[in-house]
């Protein structure tokens, strides 16, 4: 057997990000070849058919990816990509809300709240919802679909991609303070009710940024927007289908993707990334395979520095960076539950008028204090949560109770995943198994969190992960946590994987020829699926690595490096 | 506020156009689609799950952090596939590990008996019981396993011949007539006229007739040696047997081939009396010169093309088909150690398959006899188990785990229902499992799960739990599986053609029916035919059919 290969491109890790590079690459007319440790691609957009006819999502489960270039540049309904579009639901839910004018998804200890019409109009006018005025695609694209402004461009207000988009559609928005501002502080301007205000905060920081972290209101906000602009739709098939559609387009393509081929090593020559090893486990052992042009990283940033490339090939002071990079965000708690017969919501949380189930919804919305005292117990206190289970702040995405096919048990019904936030095993109080230890609890903890607006009798089987399972099912899921580390301003942007890091910023490393392609290490981090890929190419084009064909269109808001090609087409 | 949707962004289209429409990405429909893929056809496999590859499916339903492989897990023709000539899979990581012990049989008092590769090996371990029959063993494996390689192997890849014609051409030469001589009795008479040991011809039965012959059945004596032999040449999928799928489907992409998944079809559209496309659950349509089904006659010709669109003879021989008279329950767990079974050889624990719980055949019998009538005497029953981490890293996320099965013969419709008597029976087998492996204890037990046959049609649509899609009997096997009408991939709807374990040369994994179905379709559309018979198929051919 060929113990050594040779490619243009060398990807580490078939998650989303390596993966859709890989797509874009192939597209390019590269010879690219991805390295996937686990059995089956896809990282953490994966389902799982866990008993015969229920399907489950343990990682993602929403579609954040509507306003990617991707779609059209890597044409994925090519291959075979489309969406479940529940449509009718939604109308007859809308219909509902209007008629009773609550909102399903912002559940208080009361009930149901409703939005004022100021709650709801302000919101429509910073996200750019608005019919008559809509951008919210342009607003998405500028805020995860470009890459960080290069180095020697000082960053301001009217260069950072959002405020351009801001300025042009709704000047009145637009001010210097945005920039400084927490989202809490921006809606505290234009939202009126505090449930409906806590629903937003809620959601954007399950989609990476937290209400109360200084300089990030619009990426908050923008992190439900993602959500929003598909109307939290999934993919047919759950998530891993629409992965289906990006690793058959790199195939496709011509792209080399094999599973059960763990990276040892980044094998570094000359100072330049040349290739990698795998793993004596690996498929067919040990092997070499050589990377021509560049290898990419797709794996997390802790994992690419201080184990594939390791030491030996770094200095001290970057190796101390790239430990003290911190695992706090995201690390949840994810429960799926079974339940036989419809599931029972309390009155209070009835919506008159349409037989639906509420199915999706955030609990408890009451007021900014409650999640404050859960933010103490996971990144103060560092505990297992403390919080007494009436007021611990959940998410339920049961979105599958309106997708048939999650669940083709005749007379059973999917309510998953409920998520609730907790401490990143590596912290833990306890040790990082200290939640592990006592899985019956915590499972039951989180059907009675559950319980406070449904009954949780007919529930006949649940399946969780926790953040330290969640890590070992995917090993590039550090600290268990859907966007790796946080989206905050000192992290953000320019500033990925984080300020101390600045060598990091624009995909590229010390290294030459290695390049970053993972959430934890490159703008815009988690979720914003193929943004990631996407803005690198940019940064492939400025090293003269690729030149894509007539299909590809940069960022408009994109500024070359001084010195390099821009990624413009000429 | 109602955005439209194509100003998101595109999806696949409500109507498309295809040369083949393929039913089903289990491994006769990926293989039928890669073959007609690289012959430069337009190819479309429509797959009702949301993850391809059929009985290829390696799950996690230990979740979270422990995969099994829910349905295949032994491939008996590894060896002999075109497929895996015809394609380059390496190119995709695909490994096959094919241990030295492959079968044992352990039994209440300690005794055992390992079947390996190695001849001699297996000689040895039939020798504790019997002198003679390891003897006898290698005496008739001289002959098996020429009636093996020469002729069914190499008939599985070449379309089937009526009985008269292969009776007629077999004839040709000694080992034909030997073939011909054992086809005539039932794999009871000739296990029970070969071995003398009760414990030796235990075994034998089990091998040849666990995936689902009658043992007092006449007419279907060939099998014995076929599943026997290959029966100790069985494969593991390194990474777990949806990587085969998974290297499948990579070359159809490759060629340009496209995958639908979660796309159930729910009709064959037929124009004229041809089939001209599919249409599926969420109300695509897609358009084709024809189509392949990997279903089985029921769902294919009843269901999605509907009795009042077929021929009466179809319709009557398809009413007809029977699946399996048995379907499998399979326990699966995770532990801390893989099991170490009490018996008399080490070899055991690192068998491929272990069976217990049978110390006679007519034990076994008995315990088949019930589960054909829908019972399973918890103090009569047995089956084989594995443990896939053996053999396999990627199946656990957890260091230090290992995942395992025991899966036994159980009825579709038992006494009482599974969803009343599963949890019991969990209970049985586990308890049974405990009693040959003594190490597995309860408290190194870290997760466990069922998979019934209530579960099995639910997962894969394989009807009432048959896993070859429709029994093993004379009358379902070879030219008339799954009757004459559609012998040999063609059926009488004018562009419908089965590719599934339906047809011949029938269930399991054997590479032949949709690489026989690509064959016909390939013919049919004048496709080039860019591969060639493999030369054990090639001399088959040239010597009896010459
Ligand atoms: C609970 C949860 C919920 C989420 N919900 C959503 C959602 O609803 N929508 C959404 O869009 N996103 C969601 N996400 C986020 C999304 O899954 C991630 O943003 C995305 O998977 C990140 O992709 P990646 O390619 O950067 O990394 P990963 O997905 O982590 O992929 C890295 C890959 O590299 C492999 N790997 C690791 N080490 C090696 C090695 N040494 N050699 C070879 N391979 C290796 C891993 O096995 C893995 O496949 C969620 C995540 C979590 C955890
Ligand atoms: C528990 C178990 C263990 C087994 N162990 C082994 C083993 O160890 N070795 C071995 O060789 N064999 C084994 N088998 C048998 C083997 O799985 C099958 O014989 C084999 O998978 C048949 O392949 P196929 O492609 O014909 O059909 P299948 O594998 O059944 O594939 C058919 C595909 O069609 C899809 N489908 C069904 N209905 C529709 C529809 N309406 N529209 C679109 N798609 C549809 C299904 O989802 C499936 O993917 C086992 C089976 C079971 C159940």
């Amino acid at each position: 057997m060929n113990r050594e290969e040779k490619y243009d491109i060398v990807i580490v890790g078939g998650g989303p990000n390596g993966t859709t590079a890989a797509a874009y690459l192939a597209k390019c007319g590269m010879s690219v070849c991805v390295l996937e440790e686990r059995p089956e691609a896809g990282g953490s957009i994966e389902n799982v058919e866990v008993i015969p006819g229920v399907r489950i999502d343990p990682h993602a489960t929403y579609m954040y990816a509507g306003a990617a270039p991707g779609f059209d540049q890597l044409e994925l309904w090519k291959y075979g990509f489309r969406m479940d579009w529940r449509q009718e639901k939604l109308d007859k839910m809308l219909a509902a809300m209007m008629a009773t004018g609550k909102i399903h998804l912002c559940l208080t200890t009361e009930g149901m709240a409703k939005p004022t019409e100021k709650d709801t109009l302000n919101w429509m006018k910073l996200t750019g919802m608005d019919p008559s005025a809509p951008f919210t695609r342009e607003l998405l694209r500028a805020i995860y679909w470009c890459p960080p402004h290069p180095p020697e461009v000082e960053v301001t207000a009217e260069n950072i991609p959002y405020m351009q988009v801001y300025k042009r559609h709704q000047p009145d928005v637009w001010t210097e303070e945005l920039l400084e501002m927490t989202l809490f502080e921006l809606m505290d301007e234009y939202v009126e009710s505090e449930p409906v205000k806590m629903l937003h905060a809620m959601v954007s920081w399950y989609s990476g940024a937290s209400p109360e972290w200084e300089g990030v209101a619009i990426p908050a906000l923008g992190g439900e927007c993602l959500l929003g602009y598909t109307f939290s739709n999934p993919p047919r098939g759950g998530m891993h289908d629409y992965f289906h559609a990006i690793i058959r387009c790199a195939i496709a393509h011509g792209a080399v993707i094999r599973t059960c081929c763990p990276v040892d090593e980044i094998i570094i020559s000359n100072g330049r990334a040349a290739g990698v090893r795998l793993r004596e486990t690996a498929a067919q052992g040990e092997k070499t395979i050589w990377a021509d042009k560049a290898v990419l990283s797709g794996v997390d940033v802790k994992q690419t520095f201080l184990k594939l490339i390791g030491r030996r090939h770094l200095d001290a002071s970057f190796i101390q960076r790239i430990k003290d990079i911190s695992l706090k965000a995201s690390s949840i708690y994810v429960s799926h539950f079974l339940f036989k017969g419809r599931p029972r919501y309390r009155a209070r949380f009835a919506l008159e008028g349409t037989d639906m189930i509420p199915g999706q919804g955030v609990y408890p919305c009451d007021s900014r204090e409650i999640y404050y005292e859960h933010l103490a117990d996971i990144n103060g206190r560092k505990g297992p949560p403390s919080m007494p289970v009436e007021k611990v702040m959940w998410i339920d995405c049961g979105s599958k109770l309106e997708i048939p096919d999650a669940c083709t048990i005749p007379g059973h019904y999917l309510i998953s995943p409920l998520y609730v936030i907790v401490p990143p095993p590596e912290y833990l109080v306890g040790g990082p198994e200290a939640i592990d230890k006592q899985k019956a609890k915590w499972d039951a903890y989180m059907r009675e969190a559950l319980g406070q607006v449904l009954e949780t009798d007919n529930i006949v089987a649940q399946w969780s992960n926790t953040p330290w399972e969640s890590e070992h099912r995917n090993v590039g899921l550090i600290g268990g946590g859907w966007y790796a580390t946080r989206h905050c301003r000192d992290q953000w942007a320019e500033n990925r994987p984080n300020r101390l890091l600045p060598e990091l910023a624009r995909y590229r490393t010390p290294i030459d020829g290695l390049y970053l392609c993972n959430q934890s290490s490159c703008h815009p981090g988690g979720l914003a699926l193929m943004a990631i890929p996407y803005n690198l190419m940019h940064i492939l084009i400025e090293d003269g690595l690729v030149e894509p064909g007539d299909w590809w269109y940069p960022s408009p808001w994109y500024i070359p490096q001084q010195g390099k090609i821009s990624a413009k087409p000429r | 506020m109602v955005i439209e949707r194509r100003e998101i962004f595109q999806e696949f289209p409500g109507e498309s156009d295809w040369d083949v429409v393929i039913i089903g990405a289990g491994p006769n429909g990926l293989m039928a689609g890669a073959y007609l893929a690289k012959a430069g056809l337009r190819v479309a496999l429509v797959e009702r799950r949301y993850e391809i590859g059929g009985g290829l499916v390696t799950e996690e339903i230990l979740f979270p952090c422990y995969s099994s492989n829910a349905h295949v897990i032994y491939h008996m023709m590894v060896d002999y596939m075109p497929v895996l000539r015809d394609f380059n899979l390496d190119r995709h990581a695909l490994v096959w590990i094919k241990p030295n012990a492959q079968t044992a049989m352990v039994f209440e008092n300690g005794e055992s008996l390992v079947l390996a590769q190695m001849l001699e090996d297996t000689k040895d371990s039939i020798r504790k019981h019997s002198i003679r029959d390891s003897i006898a063993f290698g005496k008739v494996m001289r002959t098996w396993e020429r009636v093996v390689s020469d002729i069914v192997a190499p008939a599985t890849y070449v379309p089937p011949a009526s009985p008269l014609d292969l009776t007629l051409a077999l004839q040709r030469s000694e080992i034909g007539r030997e073939m011909l001589e054992i086809t005539e009795r039932s794999p009871l008479e000739i296990i029970t006229d070969t071995f003398e040991n009760e414990r030796v011809r235990t075994i034998m039965l089990y091998t040849s007739c666990m995936w689902g012959l009658d043992p007092r059945e006449t007419g279907i004596g060939f099998f014995v040696p076929l599943l026997l032999v290959r029966g100790m040449n069985k494969c593991y999928c390194y990474g777990g047997s949806h990587k085969f799928a998974g290297a499948l489907a990579r070359e159809i992409v490759q060629a340009g081939g496209t995958i639908l998944d979660a796309a159930e079809v729910t009709g064959i559209l037929t124009e004229n009396g041809r089939a001209a496309g599919v249409q599926t659950a969420e109300g695509r349509l897609l358009r084709s010169k024809v189509v392949v089904s990997s279903l089985d006659p029921k769902i294919t010709f009843l269901e999605l093309v509907g009795a009042q669109n077929l021929p009466e003879v179809l319709k009557e021989s398809t009413e007809g088909w029977k699946y399996d008279k048995w379907s499998f329950n399979t326990l699966h767990i995770v532990t801390d150690e893989p099991q170490r079974y009490a018996c008399d050889d080490p070899w055991v624990d690192e068998s491929f398959m272990t069976v217990f719980g049978f110390e006679n055949t007519e034990r076994l019998l008995a315990h088949w006899d019930n589960v054909i009538s829908g019972r399973i005497d918890l103090d009569n029953f047995g089956g084989h188990a594995t443990c896939e981490s053996f053999f396999d890293p990627f199946l656990c996320r957890m260091p230090g785990k290992y995942v395992s099965f025991f899966q036994m013969h159980a009825p579709y419709d038992i006494e009482g229902g599974w969803e009343v008597r599963g949890e019991e029976l969990k209970e049985a087998m586990l308890a049974k499992w405990q009693r040959a492996a003594p190490n597995l204890k309860r408290e190194s037990i870290v997760k466990s799960v069922c998979e019934t046959p209530v579960d099995i049609e639910r997962r894969l649509n394989m009807r009432r739990g048959s896993i070859k899609h429709g029994d093993y009997n004379p009358t379902q096997l070879g030219y008339f599986r799954p009757n004459t009408e559609c012998s040999g991939s063609r059926t009488p709807i004018e562009g419908l053609y089965l590719c599934g374990a339906s047809m011949y040369p029938g269930g399991l994994v054997l590479g032949g029916n949709g690489y026989l179905a690509a064959n016909k379709v390939a013919e049919d559309l004048g496709a080039a035919m860019w591969w060639k018979p493999t030369p054990e198929m090639e001399r088959y051919v040239k010597t009896y059919f010459d």
